[in-house]
């Protein structure tokens, strides 16, 4: 006889419950053989009956011709199992489990008279580990504290450690990972090859058809089919498997069992991608920071940047204001004195009384020309430098030139100023003067109103508001204050860039009632200005 | 160079540390402390404690206690309880004199060997029925118990066997002298005892088995361990230690009475629990164990030398099995 192991008749109840009835098989040397069966069928009882476990009320068993008696101890015969559900000493570590029942040692004759070599099981457990890729890297971890699949990695290693003639398999797919399975059907490949026998036992047709040569399936306890691997397919297998060949009962198993796996598999592959991708986001998210900080450095540069163009914006309209105060002063203190001068001596020359009426009449009109020069030259000054503001101050500057306007344009302007104003630093008074003539400006020169109105007070907490609105046409919807260059408004770009300067905001919009509100907001008062 | 050393300096302090952790944590610790306690507290109690005959004594007395101590340790480690100890000794005892008698006249080696074969022959019944049958320790062995006293009554007709043979009474009553120092020969049987059985346990595959074997019954199953060989031999095991503890004690009071021993297996069971071994299995040590009969011997001592009636003895040892039960509940409900 050349098989392996040849089992006859076997029968097994559990209480009044038949188990397993009349089975009968045979196992070749090298020899691939797969048990498939609904759940219940019988399958780990089987797989329990041939390891030598469990009795079976009625039957023979024969391994390598010898008949073996139950219960008896397979892996002294060179059966080596793996089991469903892995039990291990939870008090050992990874190798004492790994070799438990083969220490290797230095012995004083008996089995359990030898001292184990720690570090020899050591060192081979990593290397079958290795082997099977798991990942354990501590040997001497206690097992209590590893995952079930970690300790099905284990119990498949401890059928490594032994040289055998049987293994048998019996439904690891439950603890295991898909990649791990198919580790496990790689090893039952190269186990087949080494020559040792392979009974394996799955819920899933497809490993059994991946690795066996030969299917037997289990159905209620009874071996009804037995299919050459090459010979059959799945249908047939679960077909067999559930004891039906009708076809339109079939299908919706079929159909349910690849969804079955199919699922399982996409839900490992899912989970292992969540994990990659957990990973990724962590990483992303640590070159998303070091980005961060360059941004903010970036960011920092510009800010000083900025910091230094407004301090030379600021003294460029220092320096202009100082500039056309100055003109301002010669203009007056020149110009008009030395035209007004001219025009004294004109006086004089038209008291005489031999003139020619050509000649006074003459006289007179240059006269008139030039007083109409000295008030436009004063009109001048004033715009370059309002005479008042020095003098009195920002209220009655504006207020005069208001007037002034008004009388330009012929729009009425309401002034509403806050007597408490008082004094302000001269480059904060400046600006606000010209942000008011800027306003009025564009009042008379874009909306069309019919009157206008002129805001300043002190509003709390410690800002000056100042708003200069209109009854007119107002802006487009689509205005945009960032936008100002492109657009050429150049006064409204002045007024922005001064407003920026004194650390304030401005605020440019449609009033509910039409027309244009102007509004700026700057902290007072005592900004260190540079003047 | 300086810093080196320094740190090398550090690092053996630091492992000296963690070597003194470890001492503190283990269970064998809180036994020797406990029994450094004892010993100094009867020390200044009573002038007689400190004596060398005194200590000799202890020592003598002790040390059956310890050696069946070793065997219903590793019974109770396996997660069971061996009540026949006590009656084993006796017959052990009452074989080997029985074998020496003028009527019979073997040779002392001839009957030790019977005696000790006793041992093994009640134990193996004691493994084979608990690891075949499964049936409850306690039960079994109170059965044995009661038979292999009942044997011992019926050998002799419930006389002792006196007039032992001066070559036999070396075995108890000897000192063997390291220089000025006499070391009593059964304190001498215990350490060697100790040690084999140390080893059995400790290093070998053996004691790893014992050690799992209470928790971890189905892994080794799985493993290919015959579980009910491995019972069986620690029951046989502990026989023979019982067998031998009983001839160490005769040989010690010349005289293999049916009657003697009586209520050891409490003392047993006292010294393996006090000495850590857990009554819940898979725990324990011979150190522990050898620690565990010692305090259990000197508070049996101390309560003669304090003048406390014979009676007193037994509510010590009981006390003392149940304050170690109580404390392990506590610890574990921590």
């Amino acid at each position: 006889m050349t098989q392996l192991l040849k089992a006859i008749d076997i029968s097994k109840s559990f209480g009044t419950l038949p188990v397993i009835r009349n089975v009968s098989l045979e196992i070749s040397p090298g020899e691939v053989v797969g048990i498939a069966g609904q759940s219940g069928a019988g399958k780990s009882a089987l797989t329990m009956l041939l390891t030598g476990f469990l009795t079976p009320d009625e039957g023979k068993l024969f391994f390598e011709g010898q008949q073996l008696r139950w219960p008896f101890n397979g892996r002294a015969h060179g059966i080596e199992v793996i089991h469903q559900h892995p039990d291990l000493a939870e008090d050992l570590d990874v190798s004492s489990n790994v070799f438990l029942g083969n220490e290797i040692g230095w012995s004083l004759g008996d089995d359990w008279l030898k001292f184990p070599n720690r570090r020899r099981m050591a060192k081979e457990t990593v290397r079958i580990l290795t082997q099977l890729g798991a990942n354990l890297e501590d040997p001497h971890e206690i097992v209590a504290n590893l995952s079930s699949e970690q300790r099905q990695l284990i119990a498949i290693a401890r059928v490594m450690v032994n040289p055998s003639k049987l293994i048998i398999v019996d439904n690891p797919t439950l603890a295991l990972s898909y990649s791990y399975q198919h580790k496990l059907l790689s090893l039952i490949e190269s186990w087949q090859q080494q020559g040792i026998a392979v009974l394996i036992n799955s819920d899933n047709p497809d490993h059994l058809l991946a690795v066996t040569d030969r299917i037997i399936v289990l159905r209620n306890g009874r071996c009804d089919n037995e299919f050459q691997t090459d010979d059959t397919n799945r249908e047939e297998v679960v077909a067999a498997m559930v004891g039906t060949i009708d076809r339109q009962q079939l299908t919706p198993i079929l159909w349910a069992l690849d969804s079955y796996y199919r699922a399982r598999e996409q839900a490992e592959k899912l989970s292992q991608r969540q994990a990659m991708l957990e990973k990724g986001l962590a990483s992303g998210e640590m070159i998303n920071r070091q980005f961060i900080s360059q941004l903010a450095n970036q960011i920092d540069a510009l800010d000083q940047v900025n910091a230094a163009l407004q301090n030379a914006q600021r003294r460029l309209l220092t320096e202009l204001e100082q500039e056309r105060k100055g003109l301002a002063r010669e203009i007056h203190d020149q110009v008009i004195q030395d035209m007004l001068g001219v025009n004294y001596r004109l006086e004089e020359i038209e008291s005489y009384d031999n003139l020619a009426p050509a000649v006074r009449s003459e006289l007179s009109s240059l006269q008139d020309r030039i007083r109409t020069l000295v008030d436009d030259l004063r009109d001048i000054c004033g715009n370059l430098r309002p005479p008042t503001i020095d003098s009195l101050g920002l209220g009655p500057a504006i207020g005069s030139y208001a007037r002034d306007w008004t009388r330009r344009s012929g729009i009425p302007v309401t002034l509403d100023l806050d007597p408490e104003l008082g004094r302000l630093p001269e480059a904060i008074e400046l600006s606000i003067f010209r942000i008011v003539q800027e306003g009025l400006n564009n009042v008379h020169k874009h909306s069309g109103a019919s009157e206008s109105r002129v805001e300043l007070r002190r509003t709390l907490p410690r800002t000056l508001m100042l708003s200069v609105s209109d009854n007119g046409q107002g802006v487009d919807g689509d205005f945009d204050l960032t936008m100002l260059p492109e657009s050429g408004h150049y006064g409204l770009l002045g007024i922005s860039e001064r407003v920026v300067l004194l650390g304030g905001r401005l605020k440019l919009q449609n009033n509910e009632d039409g027309g244009l509100l102007l509004q700026v907001e700057i902290p007072h008062p005592r900004l260190e200005m540079p003047t | 160079m300086q810093l080196p050393a320094k740190l090398n300096n550090s690092l053996s302090l630091s492992s000296i540390v963690r070597f003194w952790r470890h001492l503190v944590q283990r269970r064998e610790f809180a036994v020797l402390l406990l029994f450094l306690i004892l010993c100094t507290l009867l020390s200044l109690l009573t002038d007689t404690f400190l004596t060398f005959d005194n200590l000799s004594n202890l020592a003598r007395n002790f040390s059956w206690i310890a050696i069946i101590a070793f065997g219903q340790s590793m019974v109770i480690i396996i997660g069971g309880l061996d009540m026949s100890v006590g009656a084993t000794m006796a017959l052990a005892g009452l074989i080997t004199a029985y074998c020496m008698d003028e009527n019979i006249g073997l040779p002392v080696g001839v009957a030790v060997t019977s005696g000790l074969f006793v041992g093994v022959l009640v134990g193996w019944i004691n493994g084979f029925m608990i690891a075949r049958a499964k049936l409850p320790s306690y039960v079994v062995t109170l059965g044995t118990m009661s038979v292999v006293r009942g044997i011992a009554f019926s050998l002799t007709g419930g006389w002792p066997v006196r007039n032992l043979p001066e070559n036999f009474r070396v075995i108890g009553q000897h000192e063997i002298q390291f220089g000025s120092w006499g070391i009593p020969v059964p304190f001498l049987l215990t350490v060697m005892t100790a040690l084999v059985v140390g080893l059995l346990l400790d290093k070998m595959v053996l004691g790893r088995y014992v050690h799992t074997l209470n928790r971890g019954e189905r892994a080794l199953l799985l493993a290919g361990v015959n579980v009910n060989q491995v019972t069986t031999l620690v029951y046989t095991l502990c026989g023979l230690l019982a067998a031998f503890g009983g001839i160490v004690m005769t040989a010690r009071l010349g005289v293999a009475a049916p009657t003697a021993a009586s209520g050891y297996e409490l003392d047993s069971i006292a010294a393996a629990v006090v000495g850590g071994t857990s009554l819940y299995g898979g725990e324990g040590s011979i150190v522990g164990v050898l620690l565990g009969g010692a305090v259990l011997q000197t508070v049996r001592n101390g309560l003669v030398l304090l003048g406390f009636p014979a009676y007193g003895h037994t509510v010590a040892v009981g006390a003392m099995i149940l304050a170690v039960i109580l404390l392990n509940y506590w610890r574990r409900k921590h």
